[in-house]
């Protein structure tokens, strides 16, 4: 009886999804209520939770629960700490859950709703929770071992090196990216930049509190941080109002930059405990308050979604990104679908305190779900905007124009109707001087999410406030990852650089500590200054770069966990990760090969680089911008090579892989496992 | 009704419980448990533990993009 009312109970949830998911794909003309959104995506994520991560748990890696886990064997109370499997879900999704699936389906939103909704969804269940979750077990199995060595361990020793390398190039790409996606936020925001910057002297405050007068206390020091952001929120529309104040913090994109680069080369170098640790406890809260009050404000406002479902940038002529659908919109949306980032997460800190095997399933394959989910209410608050709207905020000057009047003439001559007014009404509402040519998603994303919360608490008069919560929202919790991940940049340059000269590797010799700073910074600070000064706004060639870098990190996670399940004899089952990891493998090398060949000036970078030569050489740009366009082609050429070094990476790792698999099914060598010897748990129950 | 309001409260400390474990906050008890089952002679001092928690902790990645 219990039985079938369970199978009554799937087959409904089954049904409502795909009635959802029907809905969404097939509504035409009319706008479509987001509530739509909301139980297709639920709806597909619990059916594949309890079907297809039941089978992987089952079948691809026979989770055993009577195998001791390395946070039982080795439990020192520091790294190996056995952690209820709530608090662990929540310290997993913390740490996975960044600016990406916020971003990344703004971004995709100008095709439309469906392109980015559909592959979020599908994404999820069958790439990027599977990549977690298998990640986490082969980790789990070899007492927490991080992907590159694990590559080194099970796939080779040049395997190993070309994932450590990939872990640096991606972050240098994503520290860039993200940087720009703040100071596109901030640019001649004078009440959004005062907000961010009295984060630092928060953070500080609380770092000695935290160091020097209750050390460790998090909640209580984390309660006064928030308290404090809240009310520098409100007290940046007093800066604003106030005209010698407000010019203080109108910046421009180039100070901007200078300005964050030095902050992350402050965080990168001075003690953690300082900043980048309380920065950290603040940004988590408010990330976690942030995300959960967005997802209750689109349940209570149900807004309609008027974005189609399709836009005519199928085509690939997009404002926001050149390329089509394929593969441009899969690597837009990289975190909320597949990440391989999230691979650092779950061979790093996550298997060191995990209590079950059994937990993997809930921890790895659930918390990329809701990551996912996330996506998801991104994807809605970005498209329940006037799609005109939307364009204005994400398009670059140099394609709509810079004034509102041309603006809305460029984006209503594409159909989608605007007039100079909204926009100049919009930014007076949320107390902005202007929003148009914001591109990089953050704006876009914080008026989705202040009309949304306005319209659930305070109306039109909190508009300019929760727009700007939103913004510090978002800011906030991108520089945290700016800084960690500037100084986890900064670490594995002091170890690659020890390998070559000693004393570099030594983590406390301070020369060491500025000079791999300086590297670090300076490696991704030249990404955000050509990013800043592109004409076409930077996100057009710096976020698929930072697609493509990511999604190859998770092709590398996707062949080492392939290699693993082969050795342990997997192979009936083998497709679970090799197609994904295929689909990965021609995407990337799709959207490389374009991003490095195409002929279309706005999607080649080498096109648009000849492009620029060729107008130089026939006189078309003015002598004063010779110098500027010459950079520009430089920096586009520069964008072409590291495309093409992590396309050869990822091709060098996939025939190494391939070499290891041809032996082990033809039997010529003996597969051999790095993994931790069995060991019976001593834990009484294994739930 | 009793049993309830027990089953309420047994909830509402799990859940404080829970949410200390998460944002770190008894971290340093965690430590201090595990060092007196260990019988560990001289376990780090609460400062000491945070200090160097916090440097092993951003020593690898540990926030996603």
């Amino acid at each position: 009886m219990k039985r079938l009312l369970q199978t009554l109970i799937w087959t409904a949830v089954a049904v409502l999804g795909a009635v959802a998911l029907g809905t969404i794909a097939f509504h035409r003309g009319e706008p479509i209520n987001a509530t739509w959104f909301v139980l297709a995506a639920a709806c597909s994520y619990l059916v594949a939770y309890r079907l297809y991560s039941a089978f992987i748990a089952a079948k691809l890696l026979a989770l055993d629960n009577t195998r001791a886990t390395p946070a039982e064997r080795r439990d020192d109370g520091r790294d190996f700490v056995p952690t209820n499997k709530w608090v662990l879900f929540g310290h997993h999704f913390a740490a996975i859950a960044g600016p990406g699936p916020l971003v990344g389906p703004t971004l995709a939103a100008q095709f439309g709703y469906l392109p980015g909704t559909l592959w979020l969804i599908a994404g999820a269940a069958f790439a990027g929770c599977v990549q977690d979750f298998v990640i986490l077990f082969c980790s789990i199995r070899r007492d927490g071992k991080t992907l590159g060595e694990m590559a080194r361990d099970e796939v080779s020793k040049r395997g190993g090196l070309i994932a450590q390398l990939a872990v640096l190039t991606i972050m240098i790409i994503l520290l860039a990216v993200v940087a720009l996606v703040v100071v596109n936020a901030l640019k001649s925001s004078p009440w959004a930049t005062f907000t961010l910057a009295m984060t630092i002297p928060i953070a500080l405050l609380l770092g000695v509190y935290l160091r020097y007068f209750r050390p460790g206390r998090v909640l209580e020091a984390s309660l006064i941080g928030v308290a404090l952001v809240l009310f520098v929120v409100v007290a940046g529309q007093w800066v604003a109002d106030s005209p010698s104040l407000a010019k203080v913090f109108t910046l421009g994109g180039v100070t901007l930059a200078f300005a964050i680069i030095a902050y992350g080369f402050a965080a990168s170098a001075l003690p953690v405990w300082l900043l980048l640790a309380p920065r950290d406890y603040l940004s988590a809260f408010i990330k976690a308050g942030a995300i959960f009050s967005l997802a209750a404000g689109i349940l209570l406002v149900r807004p309609q979604v008027l974005m189609p479902p399709l836009t005519r940038f199928v085509d690939g002529t997009g404002p926001v990104f050149a390329g089509k659908i394929f593969p441009f919109c899969f690597i837009t949306i990289a975190c909320g679908a597949i990440s391989g980032f999230h691979s650092l997460i779950s061979s790093g800190t996550t298997p060191k305190m995990i209590q079950r095997e059994g937990h993997a399933r809930f921890i790895g394959y659930g918390a990329m779900l809701l990551e996912s989910f996330v996506g998801v209410m991104a994807m809605v608050a970005a498209c329940a905007m006037t799609p005109g709207v939307y364009f204005a905020i994400n398009s670059p000057a140099s394609i709509v124009g810079a004034t509102p009047e041309a603006a809305a003439a460029t984006i209503s001559s594409w159909g989608y109707p605007l007039s100079g007014g909204t926009m100049t009404g919009l930014a007076h509402a949320v107390g902005e001087q202007t929003l148009l040519n914001r591109a990089g998603g953050a704006p876009s994303l914080a008026v989705g999410m202040a009309q949304i919360f306005s319209s659930t608490i305070g109306g039109d008069r909190l508009l300019s406030i929760w727009y700007h919560f939103a913004i510090m929202f978002e800011a906030l919790f991108i520089l945290t990852v700016l800084d960690a991940g500037t100084r986890v940049g900064r670490f594995m340059i002091q170890e690659l650089g020890g390998r070559v000269w000693k004393p570099m590797g030594r983590m406390n010799w301070m020369p060491g500590i500025l000079l791999s700073s300086a590297i670090i910074v300076g490696a991704w600070g030249y990404f955000l200054y050509q990013g800043v000064v592109d004409p076409l706004g930077g996100i057009n060639s710096l976020w698929p770069l930072f697609g493509i870098s990511n999604q190859l990190l998770a092709a590398v996670a996707l062949v080492v966990a392939t290699t693993i399940l082969l050795k342990m004899g997997r192979l009936k089952w083998i497709w679970v990760t090799l197609l994904p990891m295929a689909w990965l493998v021609i995407i990337t090398m799709t959207a490389s090969y374009q991003k490095i060949f195409s002929a279309n000036s706005r999607i080649g970078f080498l096109a648009q680089a000849n492009a620029l030569a060729a107008q130089i050489a026939a006189g078309k740009i003015a002598a004063a911008k010779i110098a500027d366009t010459q950079r520009v082609i430089f920096n586009l050429r520069l964008d072409a090579a590291v495309t093409a070094v992590l396309a050869v990476m990822i091709l060098v790792l996939l025939v190494e892989a391939l070499v290891q698999w041809y032996a082990i099914l033809i039997r010529t060598k003996e597969p051999v496992m790095q993994e931790t010897p069995y060991v019976a748990t001593q834990w009484a129950e294994a739930d | 009704m009793q049993k309830l309001r027990q089953q309420f409260e047994l909830a509402l400390r799990n859940f404080w419980r829970g949410f200390r474990q998460w944002s770190g906050d008894s971290a340093y008890e965690t430590y201090l448990a595990c060092a007196q089952r260990q019988k560990a002679t001289k376990p780090l001092s609460r400062t000491e533990f945070y200090v160097e928690q916090l440097n092993r902790k951003y020593s690898r990645p540990n926030r996603c993009c």
